[in-house]
């Protein structure tokens, strides 16, 4: 947390600009992960001014939406996933998610909560911290959570996580700034985080640290090593296969290129 | 302990394997269990919720909203109003704007002959290109900007979930999965996007059963023709104080018919080629949210609707070329369209319709939406070229020029919305399920059913009903 | 992901194949069954089994002999080695489908026997290897039966059957023999699952009586004989659950509860996704929404409301909270 932001007297554009779906050159990737229904998507459209389609319902993002902001001279890739429970179990558009985050090399990771059903948010959260240190978390729909009598402490809530938790409105655009300075931070690796892990059993973290060494020397240069070892003692077929096949590599370098699946038109317009 | 030097893929494998004997079966398990221990915790120290007033009220709502009495009729209730919204405000703009356009096409025209422009210069591209686009812009815009806005409030309200809930229990009889009816409704904008929303159906059996029927929703493209059939032919012989609510039902009725439909063809499939069980379901209801009303104004406005257009517009304009080149090219003396369209005569008799809907069908597999200014375009080529301005005239060219029936306007409501995708979505389909004997079945099965349907509905309006 | 499984339903027609070689097989399969029962197989029991007439039995017997998968002493039938292998690759064919079935397309436990039995046929070992490492490599059918490794092997069947079993003494229901599929019906339609603890208190040669604690079974000898159990060991013990723990869907809208477990039985990627959405033990839920057929049931838990199908709040195990 060691950049300043002094919004109310710079002018806001001069540091924060939305490129829209200008992609080509950029400097870092964010990811933008959470549960459905948490506005993503509209936190997505209010930092890189795009339209991406929104709406109240599970699965209203199914694919992989890009877009950019500039940010303090940098330009920023932005990465709209779409929402997903948890990392382990995955439908096509779960799947999506969970493969951006674990191979896709972002520099940060924002995954946005909804304020007014955190127990159910954190989850995703804790998921995440196992496999990535570089994590914002945009505390979401605050506004909301105070219509209905719910006060989040994203103080305490950060101090327990170990990231940044910063507290926002996406849809009217409040405290847009402190989260994207925040991100900044993380993904330059000037806020230092020191995310929950919880530790298995012993058996468990033996067996983990068993194959996370032998997964390296198989795929050098592999990220999350750790997560593709638990998915082998969970027995995931896909997982074993793209080791054996040598497909893992293809797939993390997938991730670098757009969804290509569809034709963006469709998602961005015709989705509707 | 000597630890095992193996690198390679089987060896780690195998290893996981060996590993994983040597966990408690539940081992996965009590890693969720901790993981969800230490959300509480945390929860408890971050949350604080003071009772909730909010709360109780979307809970009250919900109750009516997916309650067993109210639930379903409210469904019904609230598309029909919309339908009804959409019909009684598209009616006037569209009128305006086909005399508009028709009004600038007979000037334009002029000023081409006065300037001594070949006929044909100007038979091409005022006769064929721009009536088509006339066409579509007049008769797909306003019901596009009144229908879209309305369906995304309640796509924002956090309305769809409780559809999908609500019907839930009947796709589970069909064998299908609920989250079915979210892709539908994606349908009701544009069927690819319906395709590429059945990813979050969990399950690849009940997902590919989504795939193929999601053509059953007729999507914005279809939308227009069935509330042009629905006003022109269906409503106007009501009384004109109901006939706008007669129209609405009758175009809720043909997306009820489209609805069963859904649930047959998934039934069927579910028995045969696609056998086996509903699979497990959940399906988060999430919050009710007030909708940005400025956005939604906006995002429907400008980006559906204009996308749509644009892409109508796109395929009007070559389509309305081929048709005017069609309909003057005539070898011997009869115009090729002529003569396309007296082959199909038989067929499109037999299926209640005639040759020129035919034709104009096999002309719109790029983009539906040119469908009926295409029919319109060759109905105008072969008689006398008669200019509409209305609604009225539309009548009085399809009735009273080209034998229309009321047997014509609801088989063709229905094989507009029983037919082959669109290319665009058959692509789609391609692409989502990588094989190309589905793309196949998903694009001939709904056509089949046309084919069947139609001729069923003919041959039983003719026996009984003396069409 | 859809292809791979929709390469799968490809399998599943595909590889219907003749009947004749479904026949051979059965007939393996048969041999292969008497002989780890300790019984021999005969011409009459064969003929059960199989249901064919004399001359097509005689025709099968005799081919199955010429390719050296099967011995015969009078009536009586051995398998070779050879037909060991090929009874044992069929034997894993089976179960894994019914653990596939059962687990991963969610077919009822009632009817994976039935279809595994038409799936099971003309599968090459790497389609079954492949099969068996995408559920993690199971050692037990969904009925409690050791599935055959791919080398061969078949880990010892677990437990004892009911009619050797020391009346009295708490056993653990650790295999439901699916066969005769009429037997097992009667197992499941009494309530028999695996893993629940039980008591013989009652056996007479016209019937065995069990009971769990609340309920009575009352069996035919025939059916209990279909019944193994092992002993009760610690872990196990709290297999048994009081009364006071139900089904969630037999919670009343607006009641509450706590959740205890999910039921053993239930398995596979709905297990997943149901601890992922936080139905985990000790997890508060409160029964909010019904359709108008009463499924499926909309849940308040962790915040949210989630809705599920009957099949699934089934397997959730509650404890009402006042």
């Amino acid at each position: 947390m060691s950049v300043e932001h002094n919004c109310e007297t710079c002018p806001v554009h001069a540091e924060m600009a939305p490129l829209g779906a200008t992609v080509e050159a950029f400097d870092r990737v964010v990811a933008l992960a959470g549960n459905p229904n948490t506005g993503k998507s509209t936190l997505f459209n209010s930092l890189t001014g795009l339209r991406q389609h929104t709406g109240n319902w599970p699965g209203k993002t199914v694919t992989r939406a890009e877009g950019a902001f500039q940010f303090a001279g940098l330009r920023y890739k932005l990465v709209d996933l779409p929402g997903t429970y948890s990392l382990l179990s995955t439908s096509d558009d779960e799947e999506v998610a969970r493969n951006f985050l674990l191979f896709g090399r972002p520099d940060c990771t924002v995954v946005v909560v909804d304020a007014s059903a955190l127990e159910r948010n954190l989850y995703l959260v804790l998921q995440v911290l196992e496999i990535t240190d570089r994590v914002v978390v945009a505390v979401n729909l605050m506004d909301e959570a105070k219509r209905r009598g719910i006060t989040v402490d994203t103080r305490s809530l950060s101090r327990d996580l170990g990231v940044p938790a910063i507290p926002i409105v996406a849809r009217t655009g409040d405290n847009m700034m402190a989260l994207v300075g925040e991100v900044a931070a993380v993904a330059a690796g000037e806020t230092v985080t020191q995310p929950l892990r919880s530790k298995g059993t012993p058996a468990f973290e033996h067996a983990v640290t068993t194959l996370v060494p032998m997964i390296e020397a198989a795929a050098p240069g592999i990220p999350n090593a750790r997560w593709i070892a638990i998915r082998l003692l969970d027995g995931d077929v896909p997982v074993e296969e793209a080791l054996a096949s040598g497909r893992l590599a293809e797939l993390v370098a997938r991730q670098q290129a757009p969804d290509a699946r569809f034709s963006r038109k469709i998602a961005l317009q015709g989705a509707q | 302990m000597s630890a095992p030097i193996a690198t390679t893929p089987s060896d780690i494998v195998r290893e996981a394997a060996a590993l994983r004997r040597s966990l408690d079966a539940g081992f996965r398990e009590e890693v969720v269990t901790s993981l969800y221990g230490e959300v509480e915790r945390l929860t408890r120290r971050a949350v604080q919720d003071s009772g909730s007033g909010p709360l109780e009220l979307d809970q009250r709502i919900d109750r009516i909203v997916t309650s067993r009495l109210l639930g379903l009729p409210l469904m019904l209730v609230i598309l029909a109003v919309i339908f009804w919204l959409t019909i009684v405000g598209a009616n006037v703009p569209s009128q305006m704007l086909a005399s508009a356009f028709f009004w600038f096409e007979d000037l334009a025209a002029g000023w081409f002959t006065q300037l001594g422009v070949p006929w044909w210069i100007t038979g091409f591209v005022w006769h064929g290109v721009y009536r088509g686009l006339a066409w579509v812009i007049s008769v797909m815009l306003p019901p596009m900007a009144i229908f879209f806005p309305l369906f995304t409030i309640l796509e924002d309200l956090g309305y769809l979930p409780r559809v999908a809930f609500n019907l839930d229990y009947l796709f589970k009889r069909a064998g299908a999965h609920g989250k079915q009816a979210l892709s539908m409704a994606m349908g009701f904008g544009c069927n690819a996007a319906g395709v590429i929303a059945t990813r979050v159906i969990d399950s690849p059996r009940e997902r590919l059963v989504a795939i193929l029927t999601n053509n059953f929703v007729p999507c914005n493209g279809r939308f227009p023709t069935l509330i042009m059939l629905a006003t022109v032919f269906v409503a106007a012989s009501f009384p004109p104080a109901v006939a706008s609510l007669v129209a609405a039902g009758s175009v809720v009725a043909i997306v009820l018919v489209g609805v069963l439909f859904t649930l047959v063809v998934s039934w069927v499939l579910s028995r045969t080629v696609l056998r086996g069980e509903a699979s497990a379901f959940t399906l988060e209801l999430p919050p009710y949210r007030r909708p940005a009303m400025a956005r939604i104004l906006y995002t429907s406005l400008i980006d559906r609707t204009l996308f749509v257009l644009w892409r109508a517009m796109v395929t009007a304009a070559p389509a309305g070329a081929v048709i005017w080149l069609l309909a003057n090219i005539s070898p011997g003396g009869v115009s090729l369209a002529t003569r396309t369209a007296t082959f199909l005569d038989p067929l499109g008799w037999a299926m209640g319709l005639d040759g020129v809907i035919l034709l104009a069908y096999i002309i719109a597999i790029p983009a539906n939406e040119i469908v009926v200014p295409t029919m319109l375009m060759v109905y105008m080529t072969q008689g006398r070229m008669l200019e509409i301005e209305s609604m009225d005239a539309l009548r009085t060219l399809l009735v009273d020029q080209h034998g229309w029936t009321l047997l014509t306007a609801v088989n063709l409501m229905l094989f507009s919305l029983l037919h082959n995708p669109c290319a665009t979505t058959i692509i789609t389909i391609y692409k989502e399920t990588l094989s190309v004997r589905w793309t196949t079945i998903g694009a001939l099965m709904p056509l089949a059913l046309g084919f069947i349907v139609t001729m069923l509905t003919a041959a039983m309006a003719r026996a009984w009903f003396g069409f | 992901m859809l292809v791979p499984s929709h390469g799968v339903l490809a399998q599943f027609r595909k590889y219907r194949v003749t009947q004749a070689r479904e026949r051979t097989e059965n007939a393996l399969k048969h041999l292969l069954r008497q002989a780890t029962d300790g019984h021999v197989a005969s011409f009459t029991s064969l003929q059960g089994v199989l249901r064919m007439s004399d001359r097509q039995l005689m025709g099968l017997t005799q081919r199955l002999e010429r390719e050296g998968l099967v011995r015969s002493e009078g009536t009586q039938f051995q398998l070779t080695p050879e037909g060991e292998r090929v009874a044992l690759h069929v034997l894993r064919a089976h179960r894994l489908w019914e653990l596939y079935l059962a687990d991963e397309l969610g077919v009822p436990i009632g009817r994976v026997h039935e279809q595994a039995e038409r799936a099971e046929h003309g599968l090459t070992k790497e389609q079954l290897d492949r099969l068996s490492a995408s559920m993690g490599h199971p050692e037990l059918d969904p009925h409690g039966d050791p599935i055959p490794t791919g080398d061969g092997s078949i880990p010892e069947s677990p437990g004892t059957p009911l009619g050797a079993w020391p009346p009295s003494t708490p056993g653990r229901i650790v295999h439901l023999e699916d066969e005769p599929p009429l037997a097992y019906a009667q197992l499941s339609a009494a309530g028999l699952r695996l893993g629940q603890v039980i008591r013989v208190i009652e056996r007479t040669p016209t019937r065995v009586v069990l009971t769990d604690g609340e309920n009575e079974f009352r069996l035919a000898p025939m059916v209990a004989a279909n019944v193994h159990v092992a002993a009760v060991t610690t872990e196990t013990a709290p297999a048994a659950w009081p009364d006071s723990v139900i089904a969630l869907t037999r919670l009343r809208s607006g009641e509450s509860a706590e959740v205890v477990a999910l039921d053993p039985s239930f398995r596979g990627f709905a297990r997943r996704r149901l601890l992922d959405l936080g139905f985990t033990p000790g997890a508060r839920i409160r029964s909010d929404l019904a359709t108008l057929a009463g499924d499926p049931r909309a849940y308040r838990l962790r915040g949210t409301t989630i809705a599920l199908r009957r099949e699934q709040s089934d397997r959730v195990l509650v404890k009402r909270l006042a």
